[in-house]
């Protein structure tokens, strides 16, 4: 289950079932959404001001117009002075007026060159406002504002006056102001979309710790998640723990029993063979000596048996838990250091060659289980030497030990049966006899296996393949 | 020689001690942690059988305390724990040896005699001393290759004398490894069984050194 979770947490990544796409992938279509609307909005607002501020100047042209005519001498139409506005005299600038009588063009403006303007002919009531679009010259569309004016000396046949102005004139500020407009919030949105993803990446950092934790915890460097976290991934990080603890002290409890249940049988195991030794050494080959015999025998097999399942136990108990992590050259060293001792008498020569972060990936009790019964076979047959070593398997994530010894070797066909449970190699040697049965069993329950070869040093090596324990990524 | 056993079960202690007496060792009994400490600390074992699943304090604990407090004496631990994780422990306890119950009686015999061989300072498993031989593995003594029968009490002697050849033992040291703990000590019976010895292996072999003690010497 704490696998699974830890398989959960790893997978936060850049594609859909994350939280940071998620994140960032509502992040960025809010912004888009937001910014277009804002520009549509702003674009409108604009082009409202610029045709009004369009139709503003026409009308101040208009009445600039209407306040400069007058009847010149000849009793003819004319300005008093010029339109201010330079583009009345610039030809076809884009910018027009227009002082017509009923039914003919009196007057218009330079810009106007020999064009005239072709307003329709409706009835212009007298201060009434007019509003036409017409073709102008040069192809241009033009919005014109004309109104009738009467002057004092001509009240009863009033002029039309018009101002004219290109309506592509507008359309240039606008796709201008559009342009910038677009550029503007374009560069905002990119702003805000990059203001995301800093945020995501920080809201999101409290989980990679979490997950370097976790890979810390399956590794084995520690055994609980010790930092803080924000308050909303503080309670994960707290029922992980429970769940950690909960895991390690079930496996705790149970092996405290397997344990007790153990040490009770085998002290009274101890007192029964004893008493049945005794009773074959007073009782000869007859009688109560055999039954002496016979259970000495019996003892020694369910010795064997609570051996081999106690062992068996513990490692099935420590499978799948995660965070184990023995370290192998401190446990050879160790037995190195146990098997001097206990065969002190013989002065073998016993060497360890491991490095220093080579480390299997299970409990110390089951690596320093393997490893004793191998490399105390190697000690009893041994004439000299023993060599214990580790080493990276070819295939990656897995470790090779082996124990080699210079004693006399095991025939090749006999190899696979010394596996078998009561197998013993030779019962003139002491040994438990279920010692490479239960290094070829716990090696499988990690996955991994024994195997039983000619040593370079002239008699058995014992290979030993087990997972090794990762820093994780 | 004498043996200090360390068990809280009382019928094995019993049996232990039946068996390691009839091999001619004076042998102590403690039932739990806190006595087995004091006694090992207190008194002059030649070898020490110690369980570890102990009363008031474990036997990894006892073994740790003495060996921080500089006591020597060679310690075989006695278990149900018999993981190799377990014998580990107990060797890097300080522990000399380690035998997991159940276990046989000769194979621990054969243990305790060579821990104190070793521990006094002998490679091979026979001891001689000019014509008198003794096998620690048999615990047989023989004088120009014919067995002599020898008391429980004589053995003892003879044993720790030969252990320490060459070296001087005084009177008190004799009686402190020859008798357990209970028993009711008489520094005249060593004179008596030094006097028997003489008569049995010869009377030049143990020399008395006036005002300090014996010492067992070649010739």
């Amino acid at each position: 289950m704490i696998g699974r979770m830890i398989g959960r947490l790893r997978r936060v990544r850049w594609w859909p079932d994350s939280l940071r796409f998620r994140l960032l992938a509502g992040a960025a279509v809010w912004i888009t959404l937001a910014l277009t609307i804002a520009g549509f909005v702003l674009s409108g607002l604009f082009q409202d001001r610029i045709h009004q501020r369009f139709q503003d100047e026409m009308l101040n042209h208009l009445e600039q117009l209407a306040a400069s005519l007058e009847l010149n001498d000849q009793g003819q139409p004319a300005l008093r002075q010029p339109l201010s506005d330079p583009r009345f005299r610039r030809p076809l600038s884009g910018l027009y007026w227009q002082i017509g009588g009923p039914g003919e063009t009196i007057l218009s403006s330079r810009s106007l060159w020999d064009s005239v303007l072709a307003l329709p002919a409706d009835a212009v009531e007298p201060s009434a406002l007019h509003r036409h679009i017409v073709s102008g010259p040069a192809g241009q569309t033009l919005s014109v504002m004309e109104r009738s004016v009467a002057l004092p000396e001509r009240p009863d046949a009033p002029f039309r006056i018009a101002i004219a102005a290109d309506r592509a004139e507008m359309g240039r500020v606008m796709d201008s102001f559009n342009r910038t407009l677009t550029l503007s919030l374009g560069v905002l949105a990119l702003a805000l979309i990059a203001a995301a993803v800093i945020q995501v990446q920080i809201g999101l950092r409290p989980l990679s710790r979490l997950r370097s934790g976790l890979n810390a915890v399956r590794a084995g460097r520690q055994k609980r998640f010790t930092e803080a976290m924000p308050s909303e991934i503080m309670p994960l990080v707290d029922d992980l723990n429970a769940l950690l603890a909960h895991a390690e002290d079930s496996v705790g409890r149970g092996r405290l029993q397997a344990g007790n249940l153990a040490h009770a049988l085998k002290t009274n195991l101890a007192m029964l063979a004893n008493e049945a030794r005794l009773l074959d050494s007073q009782n000869g080959q007859d009688g109560p000596g055999r039954i002496g015999a016979a259970m000495v025998e019996r003892v020694e097999v369910m010795r064997r048996h609570i051996d081999h399942h106690m062992a068996r136990a513990r490692a099935a108990a420590s499978r799948g838990i995660p965070g184990l992590s023995a370290p192998v050259a401190d446990r050879v060293a160790a037995l190195a250091r146990v098997m001097r001792k206990l065969h002190a008498d013989r002065a073998l020569d016993i060497v360890a060659d491991s490095a220093a972060d080579h480390s299997f990936a299970g409990e110390r009790e089951d690596l320093d289980e393997m490893l004793g019964n191998l490399v105390d076979n190697a000690c009893a047959w041994a004439r000299r030497r023993v060599a214990i070593a580790s080493r990276l398997d070819d295939a990656p994530g897995w470790l090779i030990l082996t124990v080699d010894d210079d004693g006399p070797g095991l025939p090749a066909d006999r190899r696979e049966a010394v596996l078998m449970p009561g197998v013993r190699l030779d019962e003139s040697v002491p040994g438990t006899g279920l010692g490479l049965t239960v290094v070829h069993d716990l090696a499988r329950l990690y996955g991994g296996d024994l195997t039983l070869e000619d040593s370079p040093l002239g008699g058995l090596r014992a290979r030993l393949r087990l997972p090794m324990a990762r820093d994780g990524e | 020689m004498r043996v200090l056993i360390v068990e809280d079960t009382a019928d094995l202690a019993r049996q232990l001690t039946q068996r390691l007496e009839a091999d001619g060792y004076a042998v102590d009994c403690a039932g739990d942690g806190e006595e087995g400490q004091f006694l090992g600390e207190t008194e002059p074992y030649d070898a020490v059988i110690l369980d570890l699943g102990l009363p008031k304090i474990d036997g990894l604990s006892v073994l740790r305390s003495w060996r921080r407090g500089g006591v020597t004496v060679p310690v075989l631990i006695l278990t149900a724990r018999g993981s190799w994780h377990e014998k580990v422990q107990g060797i890097d306890a300080g522990a000399d040896d380690y035998l997991a119950k159940p276990f046989s009686m000769e194979e621990l015999l054969a243990r305790i005699r060579a821990l104190i061989r070793r521990a006094k300072g002998h490679a091979a498993a026979d001891i001689a001393c000019g014509p008198v031989v003794l096998d620690t593995r048999s615990g047989r003594v023989t004088v120009a290759g014919e067995p002599v029968e020898l008391t429980a009490f004589e053995y003892r002697v003879l044993s720790y004398l030969m252990h320490r050849k060459g070296q001087v033992v005084s009177r008190s040291e004799l009686i402190e490894h020859v008798y357990a703990q209970d028993f009711d000590r008489d520094s005249n019976t060593v004179e008596v069984f030094v006097g028997r010895l003489r008569r049995k292996i010869g009377a030049d072999l143990i020399k008395t050194v006036r005002g300090l003690g014996y010492r067992l010497d070649e010739a």
